[in-house]
């Protein structure tokens, strides 16, 4: 083939794919003004939270389909992107801005549900504000994102992300400020023990939730035998042998299921250290006792914490949801479905309330929910930073899938 | 050459069009911002391997480093609070700097040696990145970055007769700004590329490429070479990082500099051709294009048309390194010399190709005075 | 982080991280002599091998399950027994297999172009794995079964040794010397050896290159499936990405030992594990990985061809 001939082909390509990009633009605009209203979510769809995260996908397409008729003559088109990427196997910074721009871009978004992972809200969220368009995440927990946190006044969270001075960010479930304490409480009132070792992933979610644990043990007047960072590895022999020497009563690990959690309860019952184990609710999943194995978790004594209720201690509306989400898809809702289903629930109710197509007056309406019980969860309200008022921490005992809840705080 | 030296421009010319069309949108746009910044990465990749036939497989490590430079200059969470200009020429000397005090004791390792020890330097940065949190708040990445006015321009200001739609926004790095200074930048360093092939140093490093110890008889300093060509390729690569970081207004998570970048990067320089500027440029718009763009585009479109949901055999990007990997197999196997090769290292490739061909075109080079773009794998030695 | 390790028990301390890093070390020589065997012949980096490795470590979860559903260590002994041999038996077969059909399918065409052509094939055959990989048993880290006891073979020293560290060492070291005896003294083996020194040489002589290249390929697969299935019930969790990270491990093994030596891929995954283990334990496991590469580059700076490479001329 001689090279005229393939920078022809070339060229063709490269022709090629700029008409897809244009026509994709045009496919855009032929939506524009029109009667469409549409929920965007950014969530990592590939890689191992998937499981979850389908889940919340589901909770989103449930509230959407109580809407038969769409909001005041205006259809309701619903697109799940991703922010992973497969070469990751969890959300990339580029992905997750490409999607937040790709929401502010498509004038019938009206929300943006996610992200999944705190990391991920720090890249959008500042986009999202100066655009001025509501996010509503169903599973970002560090407090930062939202409020000042005590000790890290330094990051300047979270006026850094608030550049339109709105706040456009809100979340549906409980902060971390909440459930580190509360795990250490449990730790010292219900499991009665007295020394903990902190193992955290170095990640945003997992290394801040351990130190809201940790300071709440220093309050309670647990001691903290140690505290190690261990960005996720092949094994965690060595490093658990030393913790062993140590003798802790509870092990508390700050880490995820895609982060090494699961490999981390392997080794500790390989190493023979004994539970109990303590995860956060970034463990609280299938996933994490697929990785793990019952037959590990139950030998370790683990407890994995949530905000909020687990699906099968809810009632009222919540025990419909669950019953409606199994008659649906088939298999029991993850923990965080029902926030993905509070998510888009409440924003169409304040949609609805609001009866116009127009970004800031929904995203006015939906931070000043106040007492919503439409949703799942029971009765809440939005406070002023756009954090939930629920308060509920659930512990649950770990031995295999679903996990049996203990504990409600 | 000749099809090709028209065809770039036409190119560029028409990404420069596209903010002006009717079809254009702020996020397709600033999409290809990004792509722009990987063609200059790729660039940057070309001039160590493509130029000098050096394998080097850490480059994203530069990418990072330029792109955590301009973190800590501009960020609200350090003192320093530079402009992005100043922060930008920051990052192309401290990666430059970095490549050649990693480099230089290294030269002495052949082939393979060099090239995995340069992978071995590209984590070890990732992980220094990863680990230096009071420096880089490791995985949490520095944010957001703030772009200071550049030096002269006052901030806020309005861009007037510059602005020729009332959505563009007052801040010169917003869509569309942004977009254009960064393909200025992509088309500054092409014609930097372009001219430097021509130059002393390009052909020396095209000889010292096809023959190492001839070169060096000839009183050519392989070392001194081969550092500079690192030095340049570090250095743009930085610039590249720098871009990067201001068009995300983060470094985002130290995990989008590992391996898999540099890999992807190595992937597009050879698809598109090696040491071939515009196939570079072509390889990398191919490659991340189809990545970052088409597989979002073909995802919604599936999940528009046929509600595929979350079976991820039902979604490109599940796909995706399914084709990549098909792609470069293919590729490798019927045209190894890249979509648009270079014409010494496809004469190279094909040794069975006529010889009039063969003739023609080094009669066309050397009627065309450009004896310095020829990409090419250095011999086995 | 240092007092941590400082206040550990002196018996259990270094030397059970050392324990632990000559275990893993040897996991590490297994996956690295099939980088090494084929770069000794075809001066290829087998991108693809540490996908392979993952494939295989995926089929031995399904054999756990197939024919005798043992899947926890309650099983009777004899199940645990005979699954463990099937596996070890089907998964090297399997990869072998799967290897050779790679090389004749992908590599063998490109036998006379540039090496840069054929590694970039090879990421190609990588990225395919790992995306069959992500299909096959999806993105979540999976469970292996837990079928070899943790319990303690050496009570009282301090030391923890246990069937599981003693399954690893009883299948690497016989296989190695195996390979060893293998290369030595049999014909194959020889022509091995002589295809690597001189491909041209070697097939004046007589020796079949293609048989000799595809040989290699299947020896080298067999060695990824045999660690693969000693991986998996050694450390008890399979992901789709476990290919990356020890195939880089045991591509530095092999390299640190001097490319396309033999014994020096063993003596390059011994070092590796056992710096990586005592890197974890006295530097911090954030800190061990880049020692482990650091380590590799101090190394290639005084021996540029590796700890047991041969230090040839360049040939001109």
């Amino acid at each position: 083939m001689d090279r005229r001939k393939f920078l022809r082909i070339g060229g063709t390509a490269v022709a090629g794919v700029g008409a897809a990009g244009l026509l994709a633009g045009c496919g855009g605009c032929s939506g524009k003004g029109g009667n469409t209203i549409k929920i965007v979510s950014s969530l990592p769809r590939t890689g191992s939270a998937q499981g979850q995260t389908n889940t919340i996908v589901n909770g989103i397409r449930m509230a959407i389909d109580e809407y038969p008729d769409g909001l005041f003559g205006h259809k309701i088109a619903y697109q799940d992107m991703d922010d992973a990427t497969a070469a990751q196997g969890q959300w990339d910074a580029g992905k997750e801005a490409d999607n937040a721009r790709e929401a502010v871009g498509d004038k019938d978004v009206m929300v943006l549900i996610g992200p999944y992972n705190s990391g991920a809200s720090k890249v959008s969220q500042p986009i999202l504000n100066e655009a001025g368009l509501l996010q509503i995440s169903p599973a970002a927990t560090w407090p930062g994102l939202t409020k000042k946190v005590p000790g890290d006044e330094a990051s300047g969270e979270p006026d850094i992300y608030r550049k339109s001075g709105k706040v456009t960010f809100c979340r549906v479930c409980p902060t971390d400020d909440m459930q580190g304490p509360k795990a250490a409480e449990f730790v010292k009132n219900v499991l009665k023990k007295s020394t903990v070792y902190v193992i955290d992933d170095k990640e945003l979610y997992g290394a801040g939730i351990a130190k809201l644990f940790m300071e709440a043990c220093k309050k309670l007047g647990i001691t903290i035998l140690g505290h190690e960072q261990l960005v996720k590895q092949g094994n965690y022999k060595t490093t658990l042998e030393a913790i062993k020497a140590k003798n802790p009563d509870v092990v508390y690990v700050g880490a995820t299921s895609q982060s090494g959690a699961p490999q981390i309860a392997i080794d500790m019952k390989g190493v023979g250290l004994k539970g109990p184990l303590i995860v956060p609710d970034g463990c609280y999943e299938k996933a994490f006792v697929d990785g793990a194995g019952a037959d590990t978790l139950k030998s370790l004594e683990c407890y994995a914490t949530i905000g909020g209720k687990d699906p099968s201690l809810l009632t009222g509306a919540g025990a419909e949801f669950v019953k409606k989400y199994k008659e649906k898809f088939g298999n029991d809702p993850e923990a965080y479905a029902v926030y993905g289903y509070e998510a888009a629930k409440v924003f169409l109710e304040a949609a609805k309330a609001v009866g116009k197509k127009d970004r800031e007056a929904i995203r006015e309406a939906v931070l000043k929910t106040k007492d919503f019980d439409k949703g799942a969860i029971g009765k809440w309200s939005f406070d002023e930073n756009g954090d939930t008022t629920l308060q509920v921490l659930t512990i649950s005992r770990v031995e295999g899938w679903p996990m049996k809840p203990v504990h409600t705080v | 050459m000749s099809v090709a030296r028209y065809w770039v421009p036409a190119l560029f010319a028409a990404l420069a069009a596209y903010p002006f069309l009717p079809v254009a949108e702020a996020n397709r746009g600033e999409q290809f911002t990004i792509l722009f910044v990987y063609a200059i990465l790729a660039l940057a990749l070309n001039v160590v391997i493509g130029y000098t036939g050096l394998l080097h497989l850490g480059i994203a490590a530069f990418f990072g480093i330029g792109a955590y430079t301009v973190g800590v200059l501009t960020v609200p969470f350090f003192p320093l609070q530079q402009s992005f200009l100043v922060a930008a020429l920051a990052a192309a000397a401290v990666s430059a700097a970095v490549g050649v005090m990693t480099t230089a004791p290294i030269l002495r390792l052949r082939g393979d040696y060099f090239a995995l020890v340069t992978l071995g330097f590209g984590l070890i940065a990732l992980y220094a990145i990863r680990n230096l949190d009071a420096i880089t708040e490791g995985t949490k990445g520095l944010n957001p970055i703030e772009a200071g006015p550049l030096p002269g321009v006052k901030e806020n200001v309005d861009l007037g007769g510059a602005r020729l739609n009332a959505e563009w926004g007052t801040r010169w790095y917003k869509y569309p700004y942004l977009y254009f200074v960064i393909l200025g930048a992509l088309g500054g360093v092409t014609l930097l590329l372009r001219n430097l092939e021509r130059s002393r140093l390009g052909r020396a490093w095209v000889a010292l490429r096809e023959d190492e110890l001839a070169s060096s008889c000839m009183g050519l300093n392989p070392a001194r070479l081969k550092l500079a060509a690192v030095a340049l390729g570090a250095g743009l690569a930085g610039l590249a990082g720098a871009f990067y970081a201001m068009a995300l207004r983060t470094t985002g998570n130290p995990a989008a500099f590992d391996f898999t970048l540099s890999m992807t990067m190595v992937c597009c320089v050879i698809l598109g051709g090696l040491g071939n500027r515009s196939g570079v440029i072509l390889g990398t718009f191919i490659l991340i294009g189809f990545d970052r763009i088409a597989t979002n585009l073909l995802d919604n479109y599936l999940q528009e048309q046929f509600d595929s949901g979350a079976k991820t055999y039902l979604k490109v990007s599940g796909w995706r390194l399914i084709i990549f990997g098909t792609a470069l197999i293919v590729m490798m196997r019927f045209r190894p010399e890249g979509l648009l090769p270079e014409s010494r290292h496809q004469r190279e490739l094909h040794p069975e190709a006529s010889e009039a061909e063969g003739e023609a075109a080094a009669r066309e080079e050397a009627a065309a005075g450009d004896p310095g773009t020829e990409g090419g794998e250095q011999k086995s030695t | 982080m240092f007092e941590l390790f400082a206040q550990s028990d002196a018996a259990g301390g270094f030397g059970q991280y050392l324990l632990l890093g000559l275990v893993l070390g040897s996991l590490y020589a297994l996956i690295a002599l099939g980088y090494t065997m084929v770069y000794g012949i075809i001066e290829l980096i087998n991108f693809a091998h540490g996908d392979l490795f993952m494939l295989g470590s995926f089929f031995a979860l399904g054999l756990a399950v197939w024919p005798m559903d043992v899947v926890t260590a309650d099983a009777p002994t004899a199940a645990i027994g005979a699954t463990v041999l099937l596996m070890l038996v089907l998964t090297p077969l399997g990869c072998a297999g799967l290897n050779v059909l790679t090389d004749r399918v992908i590599y063998k065409p490109l036998r006379t172009s540039p090496k840069l052509t054929v590694i970039v094939s090879a990421i190609g055959v990588s990225f395919i794995f790992m995306n069959v990989g992500l299909f096959w048993r999806g993105a979540t880290p999976i469970k292996f079964p837990d079928l070899i006891s943790d319990a303690n073979l050496i009570p009282g020293t301090g030391l923890r040794f246990t069937w599981k560290d003693l399954m690893v060492v009883a299948v690497t070291v016989p296989t190695m010397i195996a390979l060893t005896v293998f290369v030595k003294f049999t014909a194959l083996g020889k022509a091995m050896r002589a295809t690597a020194q001189n491909p041209a040489a070697a097939q004046l002589v007589g020796i079949n290159a293609d048989r000799v290249i595809a040989a290699t390929f299947a020896i080298g697969g067999a060695l990824a499936g045999v660690a693969a299935v000693v991986y998996g019930l050694y450390i008890k969790s399979v992901d789709y990405q476990m290919g990356f990270q020890n195939g880089l491990y045991a591509f530095t093994a092999a390299v640190l030992g001097g490319i396309g030596n033999i014994p020096g891929a063993v003596l390059g995954g011994l070092v590796i594990g056992v710096v990586g283990e005592l890197g974890k334990a006295y530097l911090g496991a954030k800190w061990s990985e880049a020692l482990i590469f650091g380590i590799l580059i101090v190394i290639l700076l005084f021996r540029p061809t590796g700890l047991l490479g041969a230090r040839t001329r360049e040939k001109v």
